[in-house]
């Protein structure tokens, strides 16, 4: 669907930007992709903290319907584990 | 590449069973493209929806691959054993990886870029009915797998799936359990939960079927089970 395709494209790089515009996930190697408005994340963290921050600073973007967090960091859940995610609502126009 | 490294990948890759019939020239041109990668148990090899930058050879260890369903719940696409290829669908279709793939165990695999798979495809016609063949090999299966999650009650599919996965030994037919197949991972595979799952290993191992041990599911009745994999 090139459509949405599109979309996810536009979507993982207003991502992108906003992880590297925030000091506090700047210097992070994160991993992005996204897929009918739902993000994937992978890469490294250093700690819990920041896995859950990258985790929040991702679900406020505008239009992310869902966050599936695969970072490694100390303490945080394996990302080979079973993800069930709550839903946000779908982009307008999207069926 | 070092001459080493590619002599190594030549002959890995002779070995795999979707790059079979390749004459040593197709072979070579592929190894000395090839980089090898390692991955621990856990760790992600790509995400859903990331650019398709590379075509994957499994040398050793198990991999699964993962999808989104829109209601967020995980759904096994599938699970990608030693000496198989992975990252494929993608690469040809020219788009983001449709699926999370994680390595289950320690991983080596060897990756080719995109770019370069495509150029040698065009080049090699050997190489391009491998592919072909590999991808219709793929169809098939989620064909099967679309049947499977839409037509079959949970049991018929742990019934069918067990057939599917069970080795005999000593005249006992059993599914070994892996370090990483736990009941979540068999509830993702099947496409439903752990506690539907839990329920119908208890149906079926009532019913006489089958017996869950701790480290393998013994088969106990491969005829019995054959029939309620085909009912609905």
């Amino acid at each position: 669907m090139p459509e949405a395709q599109s979309t996810d494209d536009l979507l993982r790089s207003t991502v992108l930007h906003t992880l590297a515009d925030d000091t506090r996930t700047a210097a992070l190697e994160l991993r992005v992709g996204v897929l009918n408005a739902v993000v994937h994340l992978g890469g490294a963290a250093p700690s819990l903290d920041q896995w859950r921050l990258a985790e929040s600073i991702v679900a406020s973007v505008v239009g992310v319907r869902g966050v599936v967090n695969r970072i490694e960091a100390p303490g945080a859940p394996s990302p080979m584990r079973t993800i069930n995610i709550p839903m946000g609502e779908k982009p307008r126009g999207e069926r | 590449m070092t001459t080493t490294g590619a002599s190594e990948a030549a002959r890995v890759f002779s070995k795999l069973p979707a790059l079979a019939g390749l004459d040593a020239a197709t072979l070579e041109a592929l190894a000395r493209n090839a980089a090898p990668r390692h991955y621990t148990a856990g760790q992600v090899i790509y995400l859903e929806g990331e650019p398709a930058t590379s075509l994957f050879l499994l040398e050793s260890g198990w991999v699964k691959a993962t999808r989104m369903s829109p209601d967020g719940r995980e759904q096994a696409l599938l699970f990608v054993k030693p000496m198989d290829i992975f990252g494929d669908i993608a690469v040809f279709a020219g788009t983001t990886y449709p699926g999370t793939v994680v390595a289950l165990e320690e991983v080596k695999a060897w990756t080719i870029d995109s770019a370069t798979v495509l150029d040698l495809v065009a080049r090699y016609p050997q190489l391009a009915l491998a592919v072909i063949r590999r991808l219709a090999q793929r169809v098939l299966y989620f064909i099967s797998l679309v049947e499977d999650l839409s037509l079959r009650s949970v049991e018929a599919r742990l019934a069918s799936t067990l057939l599917k996965n069970a080795v005999a030994k000593e005249g006992k037919l059993f599914v070994p359990r892996r370090e990483w197949t736990t009941f979540d991972e068999m509830a993702t595979r099947l496409g439903t939960v752990r506690d539907v799952l839990s329920r119908a290993l208890h149906t079926l191992e009532e019913e006489g079927l089958l017996r869950v041990e701790r480290h393998e599911i013994v088969l106990l009745d491969a005829e019995g089970l054959a029939k309620r994999g085909n009912s609905k």
